[in-house]
């Protein structure tokens, strides 16, 4: 059965690059925004989400948060703009399997999806 | 009369009382009673010698003195039997000092107790003898006369010379009344020099000729100045504070005060300084006292701080334009480079078309981000070239790209001066944020109305409104509430607002609308204000 993957990326560019990336081996979802990826998250069943951090009116980190308090297993990546050490973002290793920082290196990213989740 | 001229005069009599009893029939032999009389008449003065002031100079005390000197003298010619001889002289002696010393009243009975003494050795010495005798008749009266006229004229004397020192005394007391106030005014004028030289703030005063009559420390330490080079010249001779006079002399010629002015004066090392000034105008009772006070701070050390914090405030400005261009690009950069790293392995010519595009918004959205820092940074020394803008043209040709619908009102021609693109950009950016507001719909309102000096362009929507908390930041630069905002917008609007020394008023009310109102100077009032 084809794995589902959740894209979460307010940037509508960037969610075609990820669908037209991952799509000849998953099944990919998309959410503009962080309320968008909780309501698919309800209705579906995942297998990997890739998020990023700087939405508008729920932060990426608080979604995390939120995905997690319902959902411990389902793997997270995060795809933002930010730098970790840059910007002072914090984030719970244990939440997160992966830390991408824009622009991507896009054979790395599926290298790291299909290490998580296979093809 | 001082007590020791009395005492001088009263041994006077002393001696001639005695010279009396030595040139008397009985003449002046040891421990006979004229010797004992002698004796007692001395020493009586020699006692008064030591009776204290005080009490020597009551006129009782004086009065008695008087007194025992009639008894003492009636005793000497009772003795020496020497009315005959014509002694009895003596006793106008006595009335002579006493009247001297005592007044009127005093001596009269000084008078009359020696007409009685006279009267009774006369009688002593003629038993016989008439009252009408012209030996009593004549010299009696004279005695009270002598008396009188001595007494008066003694008072008189008297009273002159108490009057002359009265006025002495007044004098000197003037005198030191003078000085006293003399030195007071030094020790005031002193103590106000005093203070205004501790006010840590220039204090100059200037008549309303220009002439310098105070100037404190403070003043002299901006100016560069001494006092002694200053006071007394006139504050138009002193090139670097031209400025400085140009505001007093309107202060003085107006009567109004001038409160907190920034000008800039120039001091005697030409060093140009920043002071705030206040000028209160003077109005003396005489015309060399009008003319004016001015307070003033130095403001150098306080714009200096002013520049740092300025600098500072650039600093963190480009900290966080750093950071948000950072950010902001590499979303597009992810795009181009994504894209273009999936072209690698496509031949599909419908992916290649749209990964192409795809490429291209991502270059459009870097180059609109660069276009906004660059509005942004663009110092306004850049020249420009200026030309007559006509607002409503303008505006309609913006609305007209924007596909949306716009009423725009005005019956005049509103004509401002400036650079076209600039003032392009400024309403690009308000009816952008209107339109986005109103979510494309709704209906965007523009009209043109004037006041003396501007034109005003008031852009109403009837879009969502703005918050009271966001109203705060609305001119915050990288402040936005877009999902897509550079949060430059309306930074750039109010910058080109400034620049041309215009005016922006936004209000709005969440979920009714928001209305813009630019105030652009009119071309006659622009003049040197680009």
């Amino acid at each position: 059965m084809t794995k589902r993957i959740l894209v979460c990326d307010d940037e509508e560019s960037i969610r075609l690059l990820m669908s037209e990336a991952l799509k000849d081996n998953y099944d990919v979802v998309e959410a503009a925004d962080g309320s968008e990826a909780l309501q698919v998250l309800d209705r579906e069943n995942l297998d990997l989400i890739i998020i990023d951090i700087k939405m508008p009116h729920i932060h990426g980190l608080e979604v995390i948060e939120r995905i997690r308090e319902t959902n411990k297993i389902v793997p997270i990546l995060i795809c933002s703009a930010y730098r970790l050490m840059e910007d002072d973002i914090v984030v719970k290793t244990s939440d997160v399997a992966a830390f991408f920082t824009k622009p991507l290196d896009m054979r790395a990213l599926k290298m790291k999806v299909s290490e998580l989740i296979g093809t | 009369m001082k007590k020791n001229v009395l005492l001088y005069l009263r041994f006077v009599l002393i001696l001639t009382t005695i010279l009396v009893i030595t040139y008397s029939k009985r003449g002046l032999s040891l421990f006979e009673p004229g010797y004992a009389i002698a004796l007692l008449y001395f020493f009586s003065n020699v006692f008064l010698y030591y009776v204290s002031k005080r009490i020597f100079m009551k006129s009782l005390v004086q009065f008695c003195i008087f007194l025992f000197d009639v008894l003492i003298l009636s005793a000497v010619i009772y003795y020496v039997q020497g009315l005959a001889a014509d002694f009895y002289l003596i006793y106008f002696l006595v009335i002579l000092v006493a009247s001297l010393s005592q007044n009127i009243a005093g001596s009269i009975p000084i008078a009359i107790v020696a007409s009685i003494m006279y009267g009774w050795l006369t009688y002593q010495s003629n038993p016989g003898m008439s009252f009408f005798d012209p030996a009593i008749l004549i010299r009696i009266p004279f005695l009270i006369i002598i008396a009188l006229i001595s007494s008066y004229w003694s008072q008189s004397t008297r009273r002159a010379s108490q009057e002359k020192e009265e006025l002495e005394r007044f004098n000197r007391e003037l005198k030191k009344e003078v000085d006293r106030v003399a030195t007071e005014e030094i020790e005031l004028r002193q103590y106000s020099e005093k203070i205004i030289n501790n006010v840590p703030s220039g204090v100059i005063a200037v008549r309303h000729d220009g002439l310098i009559t105070t100037l404190n420390r403070e003043a002299e330490r901006v100016f560069g100045l001494k006092g002694d080079e200053t006071l007394g010249c006139s504050i138009q001779e002193i090139a670097g504070l031209h400025a400085l006079w140009q505001k007093m002399e309107q202060s003085i010629m107006s009567n109004t005060p001038v409160t907190r002015v920034e000008i800039s004066i120039r001091n005697k090392h030409n060093e140009v300084i920043p002071i705030g000034l206040s000028i209160s105008p003077i109005t003396g009772p005489r015309d060399r006292f009008s003319g004016c006070v001015t307070i003033f701070k130095d403001l150098s050390e306080l714009k200096a701080l002013e520049e740092k914090l300025r600098h500072a405030e650039r600093l963190s400005y480009l900290g966080k334009m750093a950071s948000w261009v950072a950010h902001e690009i590499r979303n597009p950069l992810t795009s181009i480079d994504g894209f273009a790293q999936l072209l690698e392995n496509t031949e599909e010519k419908e992916k290649i078309k749209l990964f192409s595009s795809e490429i291209q918004k991502g270059t459009k959205r870097i180059t609109y981000i660069i276009d906004d820092i660059l509005a942004f940074a663009r110092t306004k020394r850049q020249e420009k070239k200026l030309t007559d803008i006509n607002l409503k043209s303008l505006i309609e040709s913006i609305v007209a790209e924007m596909n949306i619908d716009t009423q725009i009102a005005s019956d005049n021609s509103p004509i401002v001066r400036g650079e076209i693109e600039s003032i392009r950009r400024l309403f690009v950016n308000l009816i952008d944020n209107s339109i986005e507001a109103m979510n494309e719909k709704g209906k965007l309102r523009i009209r043109f109305s004037a006041n003396k000096h501007y034109w005003i362009t008031e852009i109403v929507d009837n879009g969502v409104g703005i918050s009271k908390d966001n109203m705060k930041n609305l001119f915050t630069p990288f402040f936005t509430t877009k999902e897509r905002g550079t949060g430059l917008g309306l930074a750039i609007v109010k910058k080109i607002v400034d620049e041309y020394k215009g005016k922006i008023k936004i209000t709005s009310e969440v979920d009714k609308g928001t209305t813009c109102r630019v105030y652009l100077l009119k071309k006659s009032d622009q003049k040197g204000s680009k």
